[in-house]
């Protein structure tokens, strides 16, 4: 081949099998349609491949064809891992189980420690601030019932004495009315007998 | 083809949880395909179906290996060709005793001569140069495709297949054109 382009000269034999992009075709046309030596490559290697297209397939002499066998069947649990929601679960739960084996479990004593105090000092305070609200609300409750049962006596007492004296005054003024009224009698002398 | 993958990504998913009717399916979608180049890599039809029976069997026990559906095709070449070098490894030495030479069909081919011509061609090429152009000019897959399933990288495919494509040009050209040159008369 005595191709002026030599070594650069386009891949015709890519292009023949079509492997070249858009790009590459355009320019092994370009180039061919200007080198006499490249339309002759180009031409013996269509007719080899236009050759080589007159070899037909052949039919098989039989068909291929399997029947079940219970071997090569998935079984049971391999059916179940084939399924993406099962599968995904399966790796969710193994995820978790690992991350149960392979995390730190014992945590530094001191920080433990401190947690227990504080969690101890916290319920302490909680118990002590719950008895003491108890306390003060018993305490108050019967306070004043004992306000109230003092004043109803006080009440009751009041009463009575003021009825008490309300009796007296009522008899000493009767008592006094009679004596008034007979000292007039006795002063005038009439109906006085 | 975008349809095809869609349905053999059913069927995949279908066969790995125990569906061997889609299975089955996937296999007559495929069977001619890797029969034929099973039947060019290794020239004859018995050892071509009982490789391409294995390789479906073989496919069948490690689906659920496969990462991406979308790549079936080319796995399923992978596993057609280890299958067939396993064997052609095994028959070396007899086939080294017979080196397979063109076949001159001088003169005007008809269209069977031509195709007989092509094979005789394709028998010259070695094994490597032969599978490259198997799986470039009668399977239609790419550069990386092949490489994925040669195991090899896109350099050396290239390589494969440019020489093997030289070969097959310095054979066939000139019977084509003796045919072309006798069909005008």
């Amino acid at each position: 081949m005595s191709c002026k382009l030599g070594d650069g000269r386009p891949d015709l034999k890519s292009y023949a099998l079509g492997e070249l992009d858009s790009r590459g075709r355009q320019d092994a046309e370009n180039h061919v349609a200007a080198c006499a030596d490249c339309q002759d490559e180009l031409g013996a290697l269509r007719v080899t491949l236009d050759a080589m297209a007159t070899l037909r397939e052949e039919e098989l002499p039989r068909r291929i064809a399997f029947v079940s066998d219970k071997v090569f069947e998935p079984r049971w649990y391999q059916k179940l891992f084939l399924r993406p929601s099962f599968a995904a679960a399966m790796v969710i739960a193994a995820a978790i189980l690992v991350h149960a084996f392979v995390r730190p479990v014992s945590l530094p004593n001191a920080t433990a420690q401190m947690d227990t105090r504080a969690i101890e000092a916290r319920v302490a305070a909680e118990v002590t601030a719950r008895v003491q609200k108890e306390m003060d609300l018993t305490v108050t409750v019967a306070v004043a019932r004992a306000v109230a049962s003092t004043e109803e006596r006080a009440a009751q007492r009041t009463a009575l004495l003021l009825s008490a004296a309300d009796k007296r005054y009522s008899e000493d003024a009767d008592f006094l009315n009679k004596q008034v009224t007979r000292i007039y009698a006795l002063n005038t002398g009439a109906g006085v007998r | 083809m975008i349809f095809r993958e869609v349905e053999d990504r059913d069927l995949i998913a279908k066969a790995r949880q125990g569906d061997v009717e889609a299975y089955n399916l996937l296999v007559s979608r495929w069977e001619k395909r890797i029969f034929n180049y099973l039947l060019r890599l290794v020239s004859n039809r018995e050892d071509a179906l009982d490789i391409s029976q294995e390789t479906f069997l073989k496919a069948y026990q490690n689906l659920r290996k496969l990462d991406d559906p979308a790549r079936f095709s080319a796995w399923l070449f992978r596993i057609a060709h280890n299958e067939a070098f396993s064997l052609l490894r095994r028959r070396k030495p007899e086939s080294e005793l017979s080196e397979p030479r063109p076949r001159d069909f001088g003169g005007r081919m008809l269209p069977m001569e031509l195709s007989l011509a092509v094979e005789s061609a394709l028998n010259v090429l070695s094994e490597d140069q032969r599978e490259a152009v198997l799986l470039k000019v009668y399977q239609g897959f790419k550069f990386d495709e092949m490489a994925e399933i040669l195991e090899i990288p896109v350099s050396t495919v290239k390589s494969r297949l440019y020489t093997a494509l030289d070969l097959l040009k310095a054979t066939l050209a000139p019977a084509v054109f003796r045919k072309d040159a006798g069909g005008a008369l």
